[in-house]
């Protein structure tokens, strides 16, 4: 883990009005970096997935990305045209992400998430279909970052088994990934940072091992 | 191919996959249309007119030896307004609740004065308040117009009648009493067996005078009652249906409902998919967004549009129907589609952002839709605050570019003036759908 940061918030914070969603965080992505985001429900992962996908801009600070880095994105609920079906879903991000051959790289995600190649609009997909078809479209233009917004949700275990697979590999040709996550043992498996939030402030942030004990003590209510 | 082009090819699939959505976009304006043009003819239709008739109007009335059955003259003469006969007491009560917008009385004594020819008899209207009072004053004068028409031939025959007497001499009556009348004639002959003193010669050059002037009484009479004649040479223009106005309207209508619709719906439904995020993130940036829903909207517009000019056209060809170009104007009205369906668009895409959900929007689209037609239908120089606020807004402008290029011989510079509001008003709405279009992120 080392390098230049692929991807770095720098007291990056977002507003809603009055509301404030997240307050400013630090945060950077090193080459090779598995970061888990952890906090409660409402504590701004979303959020800051958000703003470090480029889905949202910060209120205040910014979000820096290395020249010529790609990041794929797959947020909590899933981000997919309900009256196209996955291939065409696929086939349409891959041209919008500027893929080469936009049809091939559709077929190789359609085969690799293992979603049905039928002119069956996604919307009426099940759930784990449409959750590994909105997994399937951040990984379309071969990204160096990954910013997964609980991606396992709605997946079967084989499933599971079969995208972290996929992450460690881009892990270890030198990309990073963040997800946001609320089971422990997925953290201790797949991260070696956790970040954590909670009321939209950045409460923790160290290694699995720290989190761990901290955890225990319950420093982190 | 660029990104925003992506997102029109997809939108028009989702179409497509959609086919009661797409439907309803497009039978929905067409009914409209189709309300609104019957409407239009309602307001056209007969007022409701009582006739109280306190004279106790016989079946028949004889002026000047001429019959009149007075029912069927009556119904002759009230083309423009339905007569329904009323008591006086039933006809105030209608008068006041609106079942009836105005009142002609015949008052007492009326047919005797009409028989008398003397004097022209009164017959009392009182009419309805309100804006449409001017116009059925107007229907009830052309009742009385028609009616006196009617009278005139008789009226003209009586007076000719007269003169004839004065020419000719003879028995008649006048005023219900008998008359002997010597004439010009007999009184000529009875002057030159006089003798020929200078005062005789005076009298007789004054019968000769007299004598070719009453030879032109009748035209001179004839002239009097219709100074201005009108000659009708036969119907060769488009019937109202087929009319200039209608046929813009009902094209920019249909674009108005079908442009500001979809624009705003499918926006904001990039929200509702939760697609917006990925969008942009890099890929597609919110003004490509904005601008691609405007060109669909736009190629819409055109395809719609050009549909109802098409069938409006073929309906005129095959009936034979003169007035207007209607395959010739194709190219410039595509011109005026585009800029409408883009501008129309563009505030369809505006309320869209301002709604941010596709349901919302599209209500919101549908609620915008009959004010802005509504507003534009009202004549500027009736209701002026009308006029001013469909300046702003596209409309107005498509009409006339419409009317203009489909039926004007010199279509150019109105079209120039209205191509550049509807570009003006495109620009503004689209700019301000792309400031708005930050609210789908949140």
């Amino acid at each position: 883990m080392s390098g230049q940061p692929l991807l770095t918030a720098r007291g990056a914070g977002r507003r809603f009005g009055q509301t404030v969603a997240l307050e400013p965080v630090e945060l950077a992505l090193l080459p090779g970096d598995g970061v888990a985001l952890a906090g409660p429900n409402g504590a701004g992962k979303s959020t800051l997935i958000a703003l470090l996908a480029g889905a949202l801009q910060p209120s205040e600070g910014r979000v820096e990305r290395r020249k010529g880095v790609r990041v794929g994105w797959a947020p909590q609920r899933p981000a997919q045209y309900g009256r196209l079906s996955a291939r065409e879903n696929l086939e349409l991000f891959a041209k919008l992400e500027g893929e080469a051959d936009p049809e091939e790289a559709a077929a190789r995600l359609l085969a690799d998430f293992d979603l049905p190649g039928a002119p069956k609009p996604s919307a009426n997909l099940s759930v784990g279909n449409r959750q590994r078809l909105n997994l399937a479209i951040a990984f379309l233009g071969a990204p160096e970052v990954l910013l997964l917004d609980e991606p396992t949700a709605a997946l079967d275990p084989e499933q599971r088994l079969q995208l972290w697979e996929r992450v460690d590999a881009l892990r270890d040709a030198g990309g990073a990934v963040l997800f946001a996550s609320q089971h422990l043992e997925e953290i201790e498996r797949h991260a070696d940072r956790v970040v954590a939030l909670r009321d939209g402030r950045l409460v923790f942030s160290g290694t699995v091992g720290e989190y761990d004990r901290a955890e225990t003590d319950n420093l982190l209510a | 191919m660029t990104r925003a082009w992506l997102l029109v090819r997809k939108d028009a699939l989702v179409l497509r996959r959609s086919p009661l959505l797409f439907g309803i976009l497009l039978a929905y304006p067409v009914a409209i249309a189709l309300l609104v043009g019957l409407v239009a003819g309602y307001s056209n239709s007969k007022p409701r007119v009582a006739l109280v008739d306190e004279d106790n109007l016989p079946a028949t009335v004889v002026v000047g030896g001429k019959r009149f059955h007075v029912d069927r003259t009556i119904k002759e003469v009230s083309r423009n307004v339905k007569l329904v006969r009323l008591s006086p007491e039933e006809a105030q009560h209608q008068l006041r609740n609106g079942r009836v917008v105005a009142v002609v009385t015949v008052p007492p004594g009326f047919i005797a004065t009409l028989e008398g020819m003397v004097k022209s008899p009164k017959l009392e209207v009182q009419l309805s308040h309100g804006t449409i009072s001017s116009r059925v004053d107007q229907q009830v004068q052309a009742l009385v117009y028609s009616l006196n028409r009617q009278l005139q031939r008789a009226y003209i025959d009586t007076n000719l009648g007269y003169v004839t007497l004065i020419l000719n001499g003879g028995k008649g009556t006048f005023l219900g009493s008998p008359i002997d009348v010597i004439g010009l004639n007999r009184s000529e002959q009875l002057l030159r067996r006089m003798p020929q003193t200078h005062d005789v010669r005076v009298l007789e050059d004054f019968i000769h005078d007299a004598r070719l002037a009453l030879a032109n009484t009748g035209g001179a009479l004839k002239a009097t009652a219709h100074p201005i004649q009108i000659a009708h040479t036969g119907a060769r223009g488009r019937s109202s249906a087929l009319s200039a106005e209608v046929q813009a309207n009902a094209i920019a209508l249909t674009i108005t409902f079908l442009a500001l619709v979809f624009a705003a719906g499918s926006l904001a439904a990039e929200r509702d998919e939760n697609v917006i995020g990925r969008l942009v993130r890099g890929l597609v940036g919110l003004g490509q967004l904005v601008w691609a829903k405007i060109a669909l909207a736009a190629a819409l517009a055109l395809v719609l549009g050009l549909a109802i000019a098409v069938a409006f056209g073929v309906i005129i060809d095959v009936g034979r129907v003169e007035g207007g170009e209607p395959w010739e104007r194709m190219p410039l009205l595509v011109l005026g589609l585009l800029l409408a369906g883009g501008a129309l668009g563009a505030l369809g895409a505006l309320l869209g952002a301002l709604a941010r959900e596709a349901r919302s929007a599209s209500l919101v689209a549908v609620l915008v839709v009959l004010p802005i037609v509504f507003l534009g239908l009202i004549p500027a120089a009736v209701v002026p605050p009308a006029g001013w606020a469909s300046t702003v807004l596209p409309f107005t402008h498509a009409v006339s570019f419409f009317r203009s290029a489909l039926f004007d011989l010199n279509p150019w510079a109105q079209v120039a003036r209205q191509a550049a509001w509807l570009l003006a008003l495109g620009g503004i709405f689209g700019g301000l759908a792309c400031l708005g279009a930050r609210r789908l992120l949140v």
